[in-house]
């Protein structure tokens, strides 16, 4: 009893199977539950009947009347008591593949190495927090509706065709007209509605945009004719959208005036035969009152679930994009890091760091070994793989071929982490969490750190001077990527951060990169300072004035590094 | 409630006649509806009485089968009309809300708006405002169509059938719609706000997370921090999850509503034909016309589980529609002066970007027009935040600027702006041509303005080839390189000819070849202008007349 509409060639399709599949059992149970509920509808239309049918026969009493509204009322809240169940079954069933799906994305995207083509974080962001719930509509109405359309009207069918053969075809007749129908109109309104949520995301983005440009606006003294032009966008959007939604309704009303004209023409057949006017139809004994009006109950329950299924059609078209989204990320790239990033007691001591015959795709790098206590400065071009090769040291990367020894050792998944707890990192671009100043020197270091270290930290990285100008010290809170704190401020909080963290180890990736002659010149002295207080520094970089301050410079030129 | 009021009297002033005839017809959708399953009812139920009774030929079957078939087309032709009419008003009133959000943001001072850039805002705000869009047809229309619909069909039943079914079973579906509305809508408007300020947080933890992947990954922090992006998550859900079950329990009160109303409805309707008060057709008008009305209380579902979140959005949004006072400058009695120095700096201190302590106090300065002055000093020295204070963007800690012998606080932004151009370090630019970017900045200037300008800025023909000044770009300018958005940006406001010109850093991110030439370019198109550039620059250092070592 698959859901008709299911395609099992679309490789998106089949992501949102294999999403949905731990919960196949609920969803299923849900499904049965709403089916059920929908059948009650028989028992309901049946006490309706037989009222109505004896009243007129004047058979009946009122024993019989309070029966029947009693079995109508108690089929009825039945009925409204399994669909609830059964939505509780499927919100539940919802929660869980969101949670699981969630956890999933994060626990990939943050083990991703630098080579794997990572998605923006804020593109992964979006998908985590505002496309996976989209799942949620799919699971909920759209699959119990494909269920309901596909088992409800053929039984409502069976029902009627022992009573009357020609009701029966009415219904046999609008109803896969329906399917037809939709089928055809179904996929002019599937395209439709994903043009229409396009749309809709452009007027949104085309807001965001105009917002974000606020500013510039006002110094361009330019807000009249923003407002002129934002208007006028969004009126050819309204129109481009009307034009859209046009077909959409068309479709849903195509399918109401099916339902509505065959409700209307059991109606009416049923009433020309209990006249009399109209003598086939039936089987051998005419139709008689109580089973007209049962026909008349359960004629628009037939057409209902192809209407629930219309009105579902866009959840399935939303939760198919997300699935492609997944899809597309999952099959950017798995290559993770080595280890996992988890807090372990580090080595016991400082291993020499060595390469043998390594290398990464086209770069192969030099043999070279760095002893503990050293200051070393990788130098070359760009694109000679400076940043990789610091990469490649801190375990970032896997080289495809040769290997990174620590004290002969290959640093590998079992050895990354016990490694990386020796080595402070500092990356091109600063990175802060979020929080006070206080909290993100102390982030890195493992034992607690009072505010006479952290000054002499500050110090040692030439920092304590706009440290002092910050209007709360170091309670200042700092914004997403260091707000209120220039670049070479930014660097060397990071140089004042990792000599807190007691590391014997410091990588640095261009650390005098965008800055002017002075600045850089007071990073290199910390870095020193470092240095001499018994650090092993290695930095990546092509300023020569901090390649020349090292003890030692690796050149990764054509003659060692890179290889055609 | 107040601020959905306010949200919802904005967008209705706007589309009035639309949005009633709408409502008119998604009342008339309702009723119809109503009317075509009692109608088939009574026509039943009186076609099996005048069969039995042996009439059948007397009987009058021609309206009322007729009467259905209109009902029934009437029906489906109203529902789309009430679609396409309160679609295209909503639609036109939303384009409106969102002019009127960016026209009042667009009075906020400085800070305000360098706020709106951060992501974190963009994307609270929008999320918003997209809320906001189905507060007609999602909340107000199902509302006020249910209330309608159902006094009609009172009235209806009550001419019909009788007063006393009417009253009751009216009264059973309002009574359930109301106690929806009331109790369950309120009761989401706590887990509405939760999961609204789950997503956003969960949104912003997991950005953190991954941009610090690298860094937590060495400090042996990235399961600790991974488990801290989940908790968020899970809040998030347990507040989302909360407003499905209400979203639930909302669907199942609204269907018990409607079956404890039909149910009524026959029990009486069957009592009273019984007693011979009504005739069987006339009960059977009485349950399928209840039945078919359960459909006008169906919306209120979605009702419910958008109000909270509707509420929740207003409270934020309805307070950024409020025009800031228009700003009134001390007009001056002194006309410009000639003989005073273009610009006049006395004493001047500004702040740190976020402290209040002076970095940078009393500068002094004379300058006059065709004069190009460099600011220099270290980085976070206050170069920025100097010239930010001489735009007019923020005030000064102390001191005194004067723009041709007038202060500068006494000129109108209009006129300041006309005066002073200023190119930040970061521009923003917009989707739409390359001739959109920059007529939106200089509305007069010609095309060959426009390409003589982006020609002296080496732009002209990398452009060429990819439509010039045809080119679309893509949101906030993608597609162009960021030299070459700097470039356009430069040349946005050079076109505007701007009496004195702040270039804040203009070369950075060029490579050094063009960035040799912007200077002279700059210089050449505004001959007359004084230029004041922060620069580290050795080159451009030299290029200038006067210097200003911070």
């Amino acid at each position: 009893m698959r859901p008709i509409t299911e395609s099992t060639v679309d490789p998106a399709a089949a992501r949102l199977s294999a999403a949905l599949a731990p919960e196949a059992r609920g969803i299923r149970r849900a499904g049965w539950l709403t089916l059920g509920a929908s059948l009650l509808w028989l028992v309901m239309a049946a006490a309706v009947a037989v009222v109505l049918g004896s009243l007129a026969s004047g058979q009946s009493g009122v024993g019989e009347i309070a029966v029947a509204t009693a079995a109508f009322l108690a089929a009825g809240l039945l009925r409204a008591g399994l669909s609830l169940k059964a939505a509780d079954l499927l919100d539940d069933a919802a929660d869980r593949v969101l949670a699981r799906e969630r956890a999933a994305l994060v626990a990939t995207q943050d083990r991703l190495s630098p080579r794997a083509r990572r998605g923006a974080s804020s593109e992964i962001a979006a998908l985590l927090t505002d496309k996976l719930p989209l799942l949620a509509p799919y699971i909920r109405r759209f699959r119990p509706a494909a269920l309901r359309v596909a088992v409800v009207p053929p039984i409502l069918l069976a029902c009627a065709l022992p009573i009357s053969w020609s009701v029966a075809l009415i219904l046999l007749v609008a109803g896969p007209l329906i399917p037809l129908f939709m089928a055809l109109v179904g996929m002019a309104a599937r395209e439709a509605s994903e043009r229409q949520m396009d749309e809709i995301g452009s007027l949104s983005a085309l807001l965001a945009e105009r917002l974000a440009a606020l500013g510039d606006i006002r110094l361009l003294d330019a807000r009249g004719r923003m407002l002129t032009a934002f208007e006028a966008s969004s009126e050819s959007l309204r129109a481009r959208t009307m034009a859209v939604l046009r077909v959409a309704f068309m479709s849903s009303a195509i399918l109401e005036l099916f339902a509505a004209l065959g409700v209307a023409m059991v109606a009416v057949f049923v009433g020309f035969s209990l006249l009399g006017e109209i003598g086939f139809g039936s089987w051998a004994t005419p139709l008689t009152l109580g089973q007209g009006v049962f026909m008349l109950m359960i004629a628009p329950e037939f057409f209902q679930p192809l209407r629930d299924l219309a009105a579902a059609w866009h959840d399935k078209a939303a939760a198919l994009a997300v699935a492609r989204d997944l899809k597309a990320i999952e099959e950017e790239g798995a290559e993770e890091i080595l280890g996992q990033g988890e807090a372990v007691a580090p080595r016991p001591d400082v291993p020499e760091i060595a390469l043998r015959r390594a290398g990464l795709g086209t770069v192969t790098f030099p043999d070279l070994s760095i002893r503990p206590g050293e200051a070393v400065a990788l130098t070359g071009p760009s694109g000679s793989g400076k940043s990789t090769l610091i990469a490649l040291i801190g375990g970032l990367l896997v080289p495809d071929r040769g290997k990174v020894l620590l004290d002969g050792a290959p640093l590998d998944r079992a050895t990354a982490d016990t490694w990386r707890m020796q080595v402070a990192w500092i990356p091109q671009a600063a990175q802060f969490p979020a929080g006070t100043l206080r909290e993100i020197l102390a982030s890195g270091a493992s034992a607690p750190v009072g505010t006479g270290d952290m000054l002499s930290a500050l110090a040692l990285a030439r920092a304590t001077d706009f440290v002092e100008r910050l209007s709360d010290g170091l309670d200042t809170h700092l914004g997403e990527t260091g707000g209120g704190v220039s670049g070479g401020e930014a660097r060397r909080l990071m140089i004042a951060r990792a000599a807190l963290s007691g590391r014997p180890v410091l990588l640095a990736d261009e650390p005098t990169a965008d800055l002017d002659a002075e600045t850089g010149a007071e990073i290199v002295a910390a870095l020193r300072a470092m240095n001499a207080a018994g650090t092993t520094v290695i930095v990546a970089t092509h300023d020569m004035a901090l390649a020349a301050a090292m003890d030692r410079r690796i050149a990764l030129d054509a003659a060692l590094g890179a290889v055609a | 409630m107040m601020p959905l009021f306010r949200i919802l009297r904005l967008i209705w002033q706007e589309e009035r006649a639309a949005l009633w005839r709408g409502l008119l017809l998604s009342v008339a959708v309702l009723v119809a509806g109503a009317m075509l399953l009692g109608l088939s009812g009574w026509f039943i139920t009186a076609s099996g009485a005048a069969g039995l009774a042996g009439i059948g030929i007397a009987f009058d079957v021609f309206r009322p089968s007729a009467g259905v078939r209109m009902l029934a087309l009437g029906r489906t032709a109203a529902r789309y009309g009430e679609r396409l009419l309160t679609h295209d008003a909503t639609l036109r009133a939303l384009a409106r809300l969102r002019v009127r959000l960016l026209d009042s943001l667009a009075r906020q001072d400085a800070d305000a708006l360098s706020r709106l850039r951060s992501p974190t805002m963009l994307n609270r705000v929008i999320s918003d405002v997209d809320a906001l869009d189905g507060v007609v047809i999602r909340l107000v229309f199902p509302l006020l169509a249910a209330g309608v619909t159902l006094a009609l069909a009172g009235a209806l039943l009550a001419w019909l059938v009788t007063p006393g079914i009417a009253a009751l079973t009216v009264g059973v579906l309002s009574a359930g719609g109301a106690a929806t509305m009331l109790l369950l809508g309120r009761a989401s408007i706590g887990p509405a706000a939760e999961a609204e300020a789950g997503r956003q947080s969960l949104r912003e933890v997991s950005i953190e997370h991954l941009r610090g992947r690298t860094m937590l990954t060495f400090d042996g922090a990235l399961g600790r921090s991974r488990a801290a992006v989940l908790t968020i998550d899970e809040g998030a859900r347990a507040a989302a999850r909360r407003l499905a079950r209400l979203d639930a329990r909302a669907g199942a009160l609204v269907s018990a509503t409607g079956i404890v109303a039909a149910a009524t409805a026959l029990l009486a309707g069957g009592l009273l034909a019984l007693g011979g008060t009504i005739s069987p057709a006339v009960a059977a008008i009485a349950v399928f016309a209840t039945l078919a009305l359960t459909e006008a209380l169906a919306p209120l579902q979605r009702a419910v589980a958008e109000v909270g979140r509707m509420r929740d959005a207003a409270a934020r949004v309805a307070p950024m529609l409020d025009r800031p006072p228009a700003e009134c400058p001390v007009a001056s009695a002194n006309p410009p002066s000639a003989d005073a120095p273009l610009l006049r700096l006395r004493g001047v201190g500004v702040a740190a970007p976020d402290g209040d302590r002076p970095i940078l106090p009393h500068v002094d300065l004379d300058s006059h027009a065709g004069e190009t002055v460099g600011i220099t000093g270290r980085s976070g020295c206050g170069k920025s935040s100097l010239l930010s204070v001489v735009a007019g963007l923020a005030k000064p800690l102390c001191g005194q600027i004067e723009l041709s012998g007038i202060p500068l606080a006494a000129y109108a932004e209009h006129d300041l702006r006309r005066r002073l151009g200023f190119l930040p370090q970061r521009s923003q630019l917009m989707s739409g041509t390359i001739r959109f970017n920059l007529t939106l900045a200089a509305p007069a200037a010609t095309e060959a303005e426009m390409d003589a300008i982006l020609d002296m800025l080496d732009l002209g023909s990398a452009l060429a080839d990819r439509g010039g000044l045809d080119m679309l770009l893509g949101e906030s300018g993608s597609g162009l390189s960021g030299g070459e958005a700097r470039r356009l940006a430069l040349a946005r406001v050079l076109l505007r000819r701007p009496d004195i010109l702040l270039l804040d850093e203009p070369t950075e991110g060029l490579d050094d070849a063009t960035a040799r030439k912007i200077l002279p370019a700059i210089r050449a198109a505004i001959p007359g202008a004084l230029i004041i550039l922060a620069t580290h620059k050795p080159a451009e250092i030299a290029a200038c007349d006067k210097l200003l070592s911070l």
